[in-house]
């Protein structure tokens, strides 16, 4: 029984001990993941802001124009339209807005 | 002898030993009672770090989740000189890295000093090609910094954050209280070597981030109103010039541009007067625009009809000793042809049938003279006279829009009154606050200020405004395939050495709405200063109006509402 006592005793010392070296242990993983977490947080952001500054408005509009050789469409060119509900009819029933260049070449296309 | 001898030794050695224990426990007992205290806050102070941090500032995207301002961190360099062996060789290469002058870095480097700022907030590019010289005595903290992706896009609107994360101007100091990050004392706990093993309390958890603003505006129109501004400015050689572009049924801002713009991400090159927003803050005579609202409460109160004629004095006619001119001779006309060719007579004629306190209350019933409370810092009030300091003069004036201060903001705000069957909204530019999550916390809805006209009435002056782009003095602000309400305005500007209205300085506007009958837009364009003596608010702000009010329409899939056959569609076919 004493011995029994003992070997309860020690192994609850070692329990112990073993707890505190792991909590230790697991403290400093967590800290690596936490820096792992920060430096993929940094690259997200980086990320985000370059897709930003990548998707604005300005530079799409000079890079189609300047590269790619495209032009807005000049005043009148643009004409929204609505189709009689009668002839094509959409799905939800209201009738539907088609977008139409003014001078649209269709061989171009082709 | 030899057993005393032995037993004397034995004594001695158990009396050094009883010594030596006792100036052990003594010394323990110093150690873990009687300085306990001390050493236990020593000890604390050696392996905890107690540390301030900040959450990030939040995000400002626009109406579709576009991101208009963020914060991230970026690296700041520092330098230790104490353990430099050679300040000239790091300086070197620093220099190669790092946007300071040489010179600068040396000096810095030369100080006596055990800490030294190098650079601050430098770009992540810099910091990794930093990293890769890695160079003893030099070190980097990463800190917050503001990035506004656009560029000069929305800069007046938005504002900046200081170098510390504080707003300044706009939003970014409209919203500080939402925008600004959570502040939070930490206890970590530090390994022999210091690095840091994990917080004190496993139940601690990291400083929330600011919340994120999503506002009114629209990327792409702004982008649009920015850039036909721009080009108009510069072609006419102005000064400045702004456009607002407002949803009329909410009071939603769609745009606001200001010429000439800046760009938030270089702060420390700016001047501060550059960043005001002088669509909401600068005062200027609307001129002729404000006829639009004379003659709403005039029709309103009964006191002229569209049909009613009016004797348009054949171009000059004196009040109080002062001459008015009209541009165009005319002798009888109706009430609605006085708007559309912009006759000062007419209108001077309209205020006085109103009277000065029926027009003051119109005035002040369409928000002028007050701010329109818009979500925006610095707003300005304009300025309208007491009006009983008004004599006729002042009544004739003010229906021809001089002698009256008015912010663009309010004015554009009166005109989507008009266009919103005579309701006043509060225009605003944040619609929902959200956390960092993404998680909805607040959200805008549209604020109903007054009724100022009845619907009757607000159709009356739409029909009479209409008038002015098919056939009046604003035909440039025309749209191929849409019905257009809106004014012209020319007006002198006070010249401050003369304090008198001068012939060469002068401020030109357009503002209207579209699609008359339902409209999705109201808008105002001001082109402040052309160099062109002979500009007018038809020749050069109308145009703006009709190319923005064109490709907005075109890219909100706003369907004509005149009917347009294939053959007048497609020519080619």
């Amino acid at each position: 029984m004493k011995i029994f006592t003992v070997l309860l005793g020690v192994c609850l010392v070692f329990m112990f001990v073993w707890e505190r070296v792991d909590m230790v242990r697991v403290g400093y993983q967590i800290e690596r993941l936490k820096r792992d977490k920060t430096v993929l947080e940094r690259q997200r952001d980086e990320l985000r802001v370059k897709f930003s500054s990548l998707s604005a408005s300005n530079r799409i509009a000079k890079l189609a124009t300047e590269k790619l050789g495209m032009s807005l469409p000049q005043q009148g060119q643009v004409i929204m339209v609505q189709s009689r509900p009668s002839v094509t009819p959409s799905a939800d029933g209201a009738p539907a807005v088609v977008r139409v260049a003014k001078n649209y070449l269709p061989s171009r296309r082709d | 002898m030899a057993s005393s001898g032995s037993r004397l030794r034995r004594y001695a050695l158990l009396l050094v030993l009883l010594a030596g224990f006792g100036l052990v426990m003594f010394r323990l007992v110093t150690l873990q009672v009687l300085q306990a205290e001390e050493l236990s806050a020593r000890a604390g102070r050696q392996h905890e770090k107690t540390v301030s941090l900040e959450g990030p500032r939040g995000t400002i995207v626009d109406r579709h989740g576009k991101v208009l301002a963020m914060n991230m961190e970026v690296p700041s360099v520092f330098g230790i000189p104490t353990t430099l062996e050679s300040p000239a060789k790091t300086a070197r290469q620093l220099s190669s890295v790092l946007p300071v002058k040489l010179d600068d870095l040396e000096r810095k480097l030369r100080q006596d000093r055990s800490f030294v700022w190098l650079a601050r907030k430098l770009d992540p590019e810099q910091g990794r090609r930093l990293d890769r010289l890695s160079l003893d005595g030099i070190g980097v903290v990463m800190e917050g910094r503001r990035f506004y992706p656009k560029g000069p896009l929305l800069a007046h609107v938005l504002g900046v954050a200081g170098m510390d994360g504080e707003g300044l101007e706009g939003v970014e100091y409209r919203y500080e209280s939402y925008l600004r990050g959570e502040k939070r004392m930490m206890v970590l706990q530090r390994d022999a070597l210091g690095r840091t093993v994990f917080p004190k309390s496993l139940a601690e958890r990291s400083p929330v981030s600011g919340h994120q603003l999503v506002l009114t505006i629209d990327e792409v129109i702004q982008y649009i109103a920015e850039k036909e501004l721009e080009a108009a400015v510069s072609q006419a050689q102005a000064k400045s010039g702004s456009v607002i572009v407002l949803d009329p049924e909410s009071g939603a801002v769609l745009a606001m541009a200001v010429s000439p713009a800046f760009d938030p991400n270089a702060l420390s090159v700016l001047n501060k007067g550059r960043l005001q927003n002088a669509a909401i803050t600068d005062a200027y005579e609307p001129g002729s625009t404000m006829k639009a609202m004379v003659a709403a409460a005039a029709l309103e109160e009964g006191a002229m009809k569209p049909t009613t004629m009016v004797f348009g004095e054949h171009g000059r006619m004196t009040i109080a000793n002062t001459v008015i001119h009209d541009h165009e001779k005319s002798g009888w006309m109706s009430f609605a042809q006085v708007i559309q060719k912009s006759s000062n007579i007419g209108a001077a004629k309209t205020g006085m049938a109103l009277g000065g306190q029926r027009l003051y209350r119109y005035l002040e019933a369409f928000g002028f003279g007050q701010r329109t409370e818009i979500d925006l810092p610095g707003e300005g009030v304009g300025l309208v006279k007491n009006p009983k300091a008004w004599g006729r003069r002042s009544i004739a004036s003010i229906s021809m829009g001089q002698e009256i201060g008015v912010t663009p903001i309010q004015m554009v705000s009166a005109f989507a009154a008009l266009a919103n069957e005579g309701i006043l909204m509060k225009p605003y530019v944040v619609s929902e606050v959200r956390d960092a999550g993404g998680h909805l916390l607040k959200r805008v809805a549209p604020q109903v200020k007054r009724r100022v006209i009845s619907p009757e009435t607000a159709h009356s002056v739409t029909k009479i405004l209409e008038g002015v782009v098919t056939h009046g003095t604003g035909t440039e602000a025309a749209i191929p395939g849409f019905r257009v309400a809106g004014k012209t305005g020319t007006a002198q500007q006070i010249d401050q050495k003369t304090h008198r209205y001068s012939r060469s300085r002068f401020v030109t506007s357009f503002v209207g709405y579209v699609p008359a009958d339902n409209p999705r837009l109201a808008m105002i364009v001001i082109i402040d200063g052309p160099k062109d003596k002979r500009a007018s608010g038809g020749s050069l702000a109308a145009p703006v109006f009709s190319s923005i009010g064109e490709q907005v329409l075109s890219y909100l899939n706003v369907s004509t509402d005149r009917p347009v056959t294939l053959a007048m569609a497609m020519p080619n076919f």
